[in-house]
């Protein structure tokens, strides 16, 4: 029971990093390989708010998670927005190049010694014992309550909201999205918002749950891995990507060596690339613009 | 002033490849203009030029000047041509296929806030042939419903212009008959110009009250519809009468130096 509850959380981890991943490859076909950074950076946006708002923690924590939109749809307007109508390489390249600034940054800002954002709120993290006999953490609970909060509202927002069937639009056809007067920059802004701030949610609550340091990208990492094996394009892919990549790495650890643990969702992602390169969910053509 | 003056029109792509030079045309209010031409003339340039390029076109208006009412166009984003209403039905790719009827129509921003139901409504009493398909993937439509779509969804636009590249491309005849019956009703009822860019001369002439013919990126002739019907070239070469002898390639080349006379 307690092997279910890990892999539900680690789960929900993954997936909840993975539909930044997938929101932006969707809208412009552009890996964002800084997205792990992007995340480590929405954790310590709350380690800055919580030392500045620390007797009024909720307002902290909401005002964290503002700045992570905004921060995003920056980055897009004032660095991606260059490479709108540009090779895709030299975009992902750019994101690599973000990726390796932003780290650098956090740690000159915030050094490489852990923070515990929780303690700076004053916020407890009670564990719950479940039927079963298995044990959860508060922020871990939240974990997953979230990503199921963020799938939801995704697909309601991509399904019927105007903004997202202008992003799922602009995917298919920028160009054609342009000529029936939808402003492209702005929702590729949105997109690098949305990502961002799902991101940035995760990497929040993470933080929250057991502190954070700048290894946290490595996480991040991990969660690329899961949007790749449920299709780069699919929302659905992504969850059942990051449950399969998180049962790999639970059973590893619980049944073989927990030092391969790291290693786990890039052999399963190697086997993907070899059986179905375009993903589970993917879209077999989808692959080839890249 | 004309709703739209094209001025000397100079288009390069890749900053190498001349596709269109000195292309002067005029679109006044309520009118329907044709633009004809052989493959590769230069119609769809020129009609991009009109309503825009994006980066990755690699395309850019390098001389002349495009006027619609008093603003200069060239070298503008499509979505702020758009805005500004002009609205272009493109050759391929016309409509998102993934989504369905009702989204591709939806996707469109109105002009003015608060116009989108009307607008949708204005769309469907059009082509109301989509109402029973408002549901239906848009890639799983036939070519004349996406036709239909395409044009749809340029009226979204609030266009005072609407520019129509190859209305007849791969289509029936009955199909396309009913498509120009659409086209003149969208001018009559709403009152918007259309540049109408068409292979069958047959079919552009049919409603147009004004043409241009295009040959290797120049204005070869222009003039009334009427006109052009009944000028010989445009007989010979578009309309696909042949007259009583075929003629020689000579004939062709001598065409093309008696064309100075009109242009
Ligand atoms: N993206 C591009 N890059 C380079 N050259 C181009 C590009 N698009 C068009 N051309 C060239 O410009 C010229 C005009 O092409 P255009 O598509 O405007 O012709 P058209 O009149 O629309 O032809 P058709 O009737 O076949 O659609 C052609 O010689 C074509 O090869
Ligand atoms: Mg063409």
């Amino acid at each position: 029971m307690q092997l279910v509850v890990n892999i539900l959380v680690l789960a929900s981890i993954y997936a909840l990093i993975a539909c930044g991943y997938v929101l932006i490859y969707r809208v412009s076909r552009v890996l964002n390989l800084a997205h792990g950074e992007l995340m480590m950076l929405g954790a310590y946006l709350l380690v800055a708010t919580a030392s500045g708002l620390s007797n009024s923690p909720v307002a902290a924590l909401l005002l964290a998670l503002a700045l992570s939109l905004v921060v995003g749809g920056m980055v897009y307007l004032f660095l991606m927005r260059r490479m709108t109508g540009e090779m895709v390489l030299a975009a992902v390249l750019t994101t690599v190049a973000l990726g390796i600034l932003l780290r650098g940054l956090i740690l000159l800002i915030w050094s490489a010694s852990p923070r515990h954002p929780r303690d700076m709120l004053g916020w407890e993290n009670p564990v719950f014992t479940l039927p079963g006999d298995a044990r959860i953490s508060l922020y871990a609970g939240l974990l997953i309550v979230s990503t199921v909060v963020v799938y939801g509202a995704l697909f309601l927002f991509l399904r019927f909201g105007r903004w997202g069937m202008r992003m799922r639009a602009a995917g298919q056809n920028p160009l054609l999205a342009a000529q029936r007067g939808i402003r492209l920059h702005a929702v590729f802004a949105l997109a690098w918002g949305l990502s961002t701030f799902t991101g940035a949610t995760a990497g929040m609550l993470i933080a929250l749950d057991s502190g954070l340091d700048s290894t946290m990208v490595m996480i991040g990492l991990k969660a690329f891995p899961a949007a790749l094996v449920g299709g780069l394009d699919s929302l659905a892919g992504a969850l059942i990507g990051a449950l399969i990549i998180a049962a790999a790495e639970v059973g590893v650890i619980r049944f073989i060596d927990p030092l391969l643990a790291d290693v786990v969702p890039f052999l399963v992602l190697i086997v993907m690339l070899v059986v179905r390169p375009w993903g589970l969910f993917g879209t077999r053509e989808e692959l080839d613009r890249v | 002033m004309s709703l739209l003056t094209v001025d000397k029109l100079e288009v390069v792509y890749q900053r190498a490849i001349t596709a269109i030079q000195g292309v002067s045309l005029r679109v006044e209010e309520r009118q329907i203009v044709a633009l004809l031409g052989t493959n590769g003339a230069g119609k769809t340039t020129t009609l991009r030029a009109i309503s825009g390029f994006l980066g990755l076109d690699d395309a850019r208006v390098t001389e002349g000047s495009i006027r619609f009412r008093d603003t200069q166009l060239e070298n503008r984003p499509p979505y702020e041509i758009t805005r500004r209403g002009l609205a272009l039905v493109p050759e391929r790719d016309k409509v998102f296929p993934n989504l369905t009827v009702a989204e591709n129509l939806a996707v469109v921003p109105s002009r003015t806030s608060g116009t989108a139901r009307k607008m949708e409504e204005r769309a469907y009493h059009f082509f109301p042939r989509l109402t029973d398909l408002r549901r239906r993937t848009a890639g799983l439509l036939s070519g004349g419903e996406r036709q239909m779509l395409a044009i749809a969804a340029g009226i979204m636009c609030d266009p005072d212009l609407l520019l129509v590249d190859e209305l007849s491309l791969g289509l029936s005849p009955v199909a396309v008959e009913e498509l120009t019956k659409s086209l003149v009703a969208i001018r009559d009822e709403l009152g918007v110009s259309i540049l109408l860019v068409e292979q069958s001369a047959t079919v552009a002439l049919g409603i147009a009250d004004y043409g241009y013919v295009l040959e290797n990126g120049r204005i070869v002739l222009d003039g009334d519809a009427q006109r052009l019907r009944d000028h010989s070239d445009v007989q010979e070469f578009y309309l696909g009468h042949t007259g009583s002898d075929r003629r020689s390639y000579r004939d062709v080349k001598q065409y093309r130096r008696s064309r100075r006379w009109y242009g």
